[in-house]
Formats: C-alpha cells, structure tokens, sequence
C-alpha cells in the first residue's frame, strides 16, 4: 500500500513541475514572441501530459491527498515566473503564495 | 535563453503605454480627486472578469473531474483510459470546460503577470468548499475554516501587489 502512493505522491509532484513550465510556455505566447504559437503548442502538449498524469495520480491516491500535493503548483509557478520570466515577485507576493499554499494544504488534506 | 532581452521590451513597452507608477508625477498633468483613485482605475475590469470566469470555471473543473475520473475503467494504460474517455459525456464536459478556461486564461495572462492570475485562482478552492458545505452538506472542522481563512488572506496579500511587474533587466 506504501509504495501505491508514493508512486501517486510521485505523480502529482512531477504535475506540478510540468504545471509550472506550461504556464511559463503559455505566458511566453502572450508576451508577443515571434513564434508565439510554438509556446502555445508547446504549451498546451506539457499541460495535455500533466492531466493525464494527474487524473493516474487520482487513482492512487484519493482527492483531498492529490489537492493537497497540487498546491505545490503555486510554489511551482510562482518560482518559474521569477526566474524564467522575471517577474517581480516581491516579499507581499511570496507571503500571499505562502498562505494560501498553507491554506489549501489544510483544507485538502482533511477532504 | 536569448528570448528574454526581447520579452523585456516588449514588458517594458506594455508597462510605459498603459501604467504610470505612482511615484512618477508629471508635473503638466492637472491634479485631480480621481488621482487618489489611480490605482483602482487602472485595473481592467476585463482582468477582474477574466480572473472571476477563471475560478467559476475551476470550480466547475473540479467539482466535475473527480466524478468523471471514478467513472473510468481504473485499469490499462492512459490510451485506454483516453478512449473510454471520449465515449464518456461527463469526460466531453470537462474538456468543454477546460478549452473554455484556456482561452480565458490566455485574456487573463496578456493582461496580468503569471505569478498575479495563478495564485489569485486559488480562490476556487474557497468557492469549492463552500459548495460543498452548503449545497452537499459536507461536514467541516476547524482546521478547514482555517485554511480557508489562510487562502482568502493569500489573495488580499497577492492582490497588493501590481499586477503587472516591470522586468527587472533593463533597469538602470
């Protein structure tokens, strides 16, 4: 049962990273790159493969533990915009993501 | 990599054409009582509906998927899973829903930074738990309350901060 949802921590995990570098690709498209439509295309195909990892992931572990690992988007995303596209996310913008990291992962974890 | 310098620009071009910082007065500019209001006025009512059909249709998303997901074969491989998933009308749903978000989310994102719109999405976890609480009865604790509490203060935190950022690059 261990090693049923590791592999199910695992996927979600990986869900994350690719939720980052998608949204990064899809940001990338609206910001009026020359091939702005191979960002979007690759884009898309990153966060095609992230949903069908996560609804894997759903069938080894339940929702409330999914969501709860998913928050790590918010981390996920949030790190990506500054280095990838340096945004400017300053202290006020980290301690929001930090709440409501903290805040979804309470309320998921007693779904 | 070599991409960013011209993203720069183009940032930097958004940001001169459409928002003046506060600090920067032009002094030919006639003071006003809407001057105080600056910063309200300057955010697109377009990215406040944008943002509020992103987490509507998160909402929807999440709510739907998990039923949709429980309603699938949990065996075989994701190709299998991706057919059954076409001959499922809850299935064809979600993907409605999601190319709707898709497109909104494209509106949102030439209008917002990244790391302003996502985060502020989070608020379709508050909308999901209060569904949950008063349309299916769910039962809820106090930790969860407190968590809810932890993201609706996140969003008032995030929604402090511009949303849109200067680059950081070709200042100075």
């Amino acid at each position: 049962m261990m090693g049923h949802s590791a592999i199910g921590v695992l996927l979600v995990v990986i869900c994350a990273l690719l939720e980052g570098i998608g949204q990064v690709f899809l940001k990338k498209s609206v910001l009026g790159a020359v091939r702005w439509y191979l960002w979007i295309s690759s884009g898309v195909v990153i966060l095609f493969i992230e949903t069908m990892i996560y609804s894997e992931a759903l069938l080894f572990l339940d929702v409330g533990a999914a969501y709860a690992i998913s928050s790590l988007n918010l981390i996920s995303v949030t790190f990506m915009s500054q280095c990838l596209l340096r945004e400017k996310v300053t202290r006020m913008r980290w301690i929001g993501v930090c709440l409501i990291f903290i805040g979804v992962s309470l309320v998921a974890a007693r779904a | 990599m070599n991409l960013l310098p011209r993203v720069s620009d183009i940032l930097n071009g958004i940001l001169t054409a459409r928002k003046r910082p506060k600090l920067d007065f032009d002094p030919n500019r006639p003071v006003d009582k809407a001057d105080s209001m600056s910063v309200k006025r300057n955010f697109p009512i377009r990215l406040a509906a944008g943002l509020l059909l992103a987490i509507l249709i998160d909402t929807a998303l999440q709510l739907v998927w998990k039923t949709a997901v429980s309603s699938l074969p949990n065996d075989g491989s994701p190709w299998l899973n991706l057919q059954a998933a076409l001959h499922s009308p809850l299935f064809l749903f979600v993907i409605f829903l999601m190319a709707c978000q898709f497109f909104n989310w494209l509106m949102v994102l030439g209008k917002a930074d990244l790391s302003y719109a996502q985060p502020v999405t989070s608020l379709s976890y508050v909308a999901v738990f209060c569904l949950s609480v008063l349309y299916l009865k769910e039962a809820t604790d106090l930790i969860q309350i407190a968590g809810i509490l932890f993201v609706v203060a996140g969003v008032w935190f995030i929604s402090q901060t511009d949303h849109v950022t200067q680059s950081k690059e070709r200042e100075g």
